[in-house]
């Protein structure tokens, strides 16, 4: 009896024994990946924001912006001029929609916004002009 | 004790009386009892040595087993919590509870301010559209209209600010097809919610969100308000073709 007991039980301490190194080794993998290197996604959303600037695709970029501040209503650091140039494009686009609707105070409202906008647009007024002339020649 | 025949004192282990040399039967019996437990005495020690030859070790095993499975669940413990991902939507919902009356405020400025986009953005990056406490509740018709107008606007943004690089894969022809989805899901919302809004001021809203919706329609389709009504009316897929053609300039 007094075998079988010792038998089991070193059965059962080479069971354990192995599940202990897999756990090891899985605790190993996890603090890995515990302490890898996580990459900004606004960092790497710059490089895509100057991309898409520099094909004039001002859509995706209004796109991206509206799905930012669906995420983060007020801008984030490194997305600020995703939401400069961003909320520009929206405005140029209500602006005229409002005019459309005979709303002028609406519409200047928005005008008044694309040029609080522009004024902190530094090095990208740029996109700010080419967002007005994809507007004005809609559709 | 004494002799039982002479009556001299003699020793419980005296065999013989020293005196007259009587037997001592009670020395006999001793004898023979000293021998029968020496014997027992010999069997036990020899089974408990037996038992403990047996059980030698078994503590120690057991102790070890135990020892090895604390280290296994400690590992497995850490691992998982290493591998948990943060709850972020939990963060915000929680923050959402902190803040409500605040929140509240601000989604109802948001309306009377008419910012519609404004106003769906907000209730997603706080977790209101999901999960809306009891006191936005009474934005819930409303927020469903808003909804719908989001995806027609910021669908006709997209396409009318698209790339005009010919290298610059726009994707504009899926793009066309999931706008006149969400044109035809506004009208099919705008209807019922309307109806089912009590609020007179949230009404003017739900209105005012499809004027707007005609608006755009009218200025970037470049269409007058009678075609814009015949733009309605047409299916989905009449409707794709007809964006199609102004926006490819077919």
């Amino acid at each position: 009896m007094n075998k079988v007991v010792k038998i089991v039980l070193n059965i059962l301490i080479v069971v354990a024994s192995l599940i202990l190194l897999v756990s090891i080794v899985n605790l190993a993998s996890s603090i890995k990946y515990v302490n890898r290197e996580v990459e900004d996604p606004a960092e790497t959303y710059a490089g895509i924001f100057d991309y898409l600037l520099e094909k004039r695709s001002y859509g995706e970029v209004v796109d991206d912006y509206h799905f930012q501040r669906r995420e983060t209503f007020d801008p984030t650091t490194g997305y600020e001029n995703l939401f400069l140039v961003g909320e520009y494009g929206h405005d140029a686009f209500m602006a005229r929609v409002f005019a459309e609707m005979g709303d002028d105070s609406r519409a200047s409202a928005c005008r008044e916004r694309m040029r609080s906008l522009r004024g902190g647009m530094g090095d990208y007024a740029f996109a700010a002009d080419e967002i007005d002339e994809m507007i004005a020649n809609a559709p | 004790m004494v002799c039982e025949n002479c009556k001299h004192e003699i020793g419980p282990e005296q065999l013989y009386c020293p005196k007259c040399g009587a037997k001592n039967a009670f020395a006999e019996k001793h004898r023979e009892n000293m021998k029968q437990f020496a014997r027992e005495y010999a069997s036990t020690e020899k089974e408990v040595s037996r038992f403990r030859k047996a059980v030698e070790g078994l503590g120690k095993k057991a102790a070890i087993l135990v020892v090895l499975m604390i280290a296994i669940v400690i590992c497995t413990v850490i691992t998982s919590i290493n591998y948990a991902d943060p709850d972020e939507d939990a963060a915000v919902r929680r923050d959402t509870e902190k803040h409500i009356k605040a929140y509240l405020q601000q989604t109802e400025e948001l309306l009377q301010q008419r910012d519609y986009i404004g106003f769906v953005s907000f209730r997603y990056a706080h977790e209101l559209q999901s999960f809306p406490p009891e006191e936005f509740e009474r934005f819930r018709q409303v927020g469903y209209v808003a909804e719908e107008y989001y995806e027609c606007v910021t669908g006709m943004e997209e396409m009318i600010l698209r790339s005009d690089d010919p290298d610059y894969f726009d994707g504009l022809d899926s793009d066309i097809e999931i706008f006149c989805m969400y044109v035809d899901g506004f009208y099919e919302v705008y209807d019922v919610q309307l109806e089912a809004e009590k609020n007179e001021v949230y009404q003017g809203y739900i209105r005012d969100m499809e004027a707007e919706l005609l608006a755009m329609l009218r200025t970037y389709l470049d269409m007058d308000e009678a075609e814009t009504e015949a733009f309605l009316e047409l299916s989905e897929a009449q409707k794709a073709v007809k964006v199609r053609e102004v926006l490819r300039h077919e």
